[in-house]
């Protein structure tokens, strides 16, 4: 493999963990508040995380320059402010792989956080337990498979993601260039042995997450 | 402080209304009625799991929801345990942490040896380290109670606590339950739909119907003085049948059924007094009908009252006890179902009577053994 290929790989490997550490952080909260609360502004929420899911992913990238670009509404500001801008750094493809894999987390998780037993909450409450305690001891581990299913999937969405990483964060090889951005550019320039092992890696990665989150999916039932 | 729980709730549901008012002192309330009465509901208000529309329920003299004052703990703070239909046992957790688990707040060297009591005097000795799925049905209902107990509730709240299991075990977990209930001396409330189970395991059985309760009585009362034909019928009594008021006093009421006169000893207490030609609900027990013996003489007024004449119609083998229908010897149709008397006499008065070929016989009634049934808004539809 050439230098770039190897660094694009390492560079895949940090964006996706560093997207399902967020995803985690952000995704679970919403999957529970998803899963069993009723509030004002359910159905938007629902939606606007599904979002990304439908949209084209270049769509998804370019809502994305809008908000955290240099003239972005989040990114003027922070530049403004710091002189710093996300975009065309290894953060955007970490951001952008975060959004996209954000819905597939959410969705597999808010279905195993709603199959828990509400009478278990019930239970613990009238044990003293307030509802975040509960959450965290009775509903999130009886989830637990249900929830590490969604995370590896989002991984895997990750370490795909190409669209909205190209919007927002470019193809700099050795910066923002991931293994699918690395893929794209070899093909285009005809260096077509680059392109078959990295091609042979990822789909590899891809069957061993199905597999897993197969068999996380089928132990949550 | 006084002791004991006083319930009013109003709670509107969509097409439902649940609406009741009772109290109960120590020992086992038990709520009875079908499914669909408003007992789980009524269970789920008093844990603070469901908020009623109106009401207050207190428990020993403090207050855990009051309407009128905007007082609603929340299940956290209500000292309530609940032991749910199902268990609802923790499946991630071991049985010593099930019990444990409402010790939380308590020192952890104190939640231990707690637990290691509980385990102790609900003999899980053995089991701490088993998951919920590795136990029996009765394990499991033992882990239930001994986790909704460990915290030292002042109130036991039990939902169906035997439906779950099948009917040989019922009956073991039954009596096992009403011994538990019997030691650790809290006071409990009970939901159930069996009548048996509610009159084993409840002190007073409050009777529910529709979203209300329509008797509310210590369990022998409830057996004996039924303030309705409803609950008469609700709690299974048999022979609920309908005659045609003479004379009431205080002492005795004198009343036509089914072509004959009979009398049966009123409650002073209660005080009905209904007025002559007026209808009147009233039961008789069936093991307390008696058939005279033929090879004694002619029956002696004084001491056989209520004396009526019949032929047996048809019969049932219940093996140590036999029932017998039997219609009178009275013109018009029966007063049930074919029959007028439903009699049950034991199997060795069956086979020395020999009852299966000789079928016309004169039966008593003490006048104590007719309970008459007060008429309610109820009954009288």
């Amino acid at each position: 493999m050439s230098p770039d290929a190897v660094s694009a790989l390492w560079l895949s490997l940090k964006v996706s963990m560093a997207a399902t550490a967020l995803v985690a952080l952000i995704g679970i909260p919403i999957a529970y508040v998803l899963a069993r609360r009723r509030f004002w502004g359910h159905a938007v929420l629902d939606t606007l995380v599904t979002l990304p899911l439908i949209l084209p992913p270049t769509v998804t990238g370019y809502y994305l320059i809008v908000l955290l670009g240099r003239r972005g509404i989040l990114g003027a500001p922070l530049y403004d402010a710091t002189g710093f801008t996300v975009a065309f750094t290894w953060y955007a493809a970490a951001i952008a792989a975060t959004v996209m894999a954000l819905p597939l987390l959410v969705r597999t998780a808010a279905a195993a956080i709603a199959s828990v037993d509400r009478e278990l909450e019930k239970a613990a409450f009238t044990l003293g337990r307030s509802e975040w305690r509960t959450a965290i001891e009775v509903t999130l581990p009886l989830a637990r498979n249900g929830i590490l299913a969604g995370l590896v999937l989002a991984f895997a969405r990750a370490l795909g993601e190409f669209g909205a990483t190209l919007m927002l964060a470019g193809n700099i090889p050795g910066k923002t260039q991931t293994v699918p951005l690395s893929i794209y550019t070899a093909v285009q320039t005809g260096e077509t042995n680059e392109a078959v092992v990295l091609v042979g890696l990822l789909t590899v990665l891809s069957c061993a997450v199905v597999v897993t989150a197969g068999r996380l999916g089928a132990r949550a039932q | 402080m006084s002791h004991g729980l006083e319930v009013r709730l109003v709670k509107r549901l969509p097409g439902f209304t649940l609406d009741v008012e009772w109290t109960a002192g120590e020992g086992v309330a038990a709520l009875f009625g079908p499914s669909g009465a408003g007992k789980t509901l009524t269970l789920q208000c008093v844990a603070g799991l469901l908020k009623p529309d109106a009401g207050r329920i207190v428990v020993d003299g403090r207050v855990l929801f009051d309407a009128e004052t905007g007082v609603d703990l929340p299940p956290q703070r209500r000292q309530v345990g609940y032991v749910f239909q199902s268990y609802a046992l923790f499946p991630h957790l071991s049985v010593a942490d099930n019990i444990g688990f409402g010790l939380r707040d308590r020192p952890r060297a104190e939640a231990r040896a707690r637990t290691a009591e509980v385990i102790a005097r609900m003999g899980l000795e053995g089991f701490a380290d088993r998951r919920p799925h590795e136990l029996s049905g009765g394990q499991r209902q033992r882990v239930a109670l001994g986790r909704a107990l460990a915290p030292d509730p002042a109130l036991l709240l039990l939902d169906e606590p035997l439906s779950a299991l099948d009917a040989t075990l019922r009956q073991s977990l039954r009596d096992d339950l009403r011994q538990v209930l019997a030691e650790w001396r809290t006071a409990a409330v009970l939901v159930t739909h069996d009548f048996t189970e509610a009159y084993r395991l409840g002190d007073r059985i409050v009777v529910y119907e529709a979203g209300r309760v329509i008797q509310s009585a210590p369990r022998a009362e409830l057996l004996w003085q039924p303030a309705s034909e409803r609950v008469a019928g609700i709690v299974g009594i048999r022979n609920v049948l309908r005659g045609t008021v003479l004379k009431a006093t205080p002492e005795r009421i004198q009343f036509k059924w089914r072509g004959q006169v009979l009398e049966a000893v009123n409650s002073p207490t209660r005080s009905y007094l209904p007025a002559p030609e007026s209808p009147l609900a009233f039961f008789i027990r069936p093991e307390y009908v008696r058939l005279i013996r033929k090879d004694r003489g002619s029956p002696d007024s004084g001491h056989h009252m209520n004396l009526m004449e019949g032929r047996v119609v048809g019969e049932a083998d219940f093996g140590t006890t036999w029932t017998l229908y039997v219609r009178l010897d009275a013109p018009g149709p029966p007063a049930q179902d074919g029959y007028d008397l439903e009699i049950e006499v034991p199997r060795l008065v069956y086979e020395i009577l020999d009852i299966g070929s000789d079928r016309h016989w004169q039966l008593s009634l003490h006048r104590g053994s007719i309970h008459v049934l007060p008429s309610s808004p109820l009954s009288a539809q």
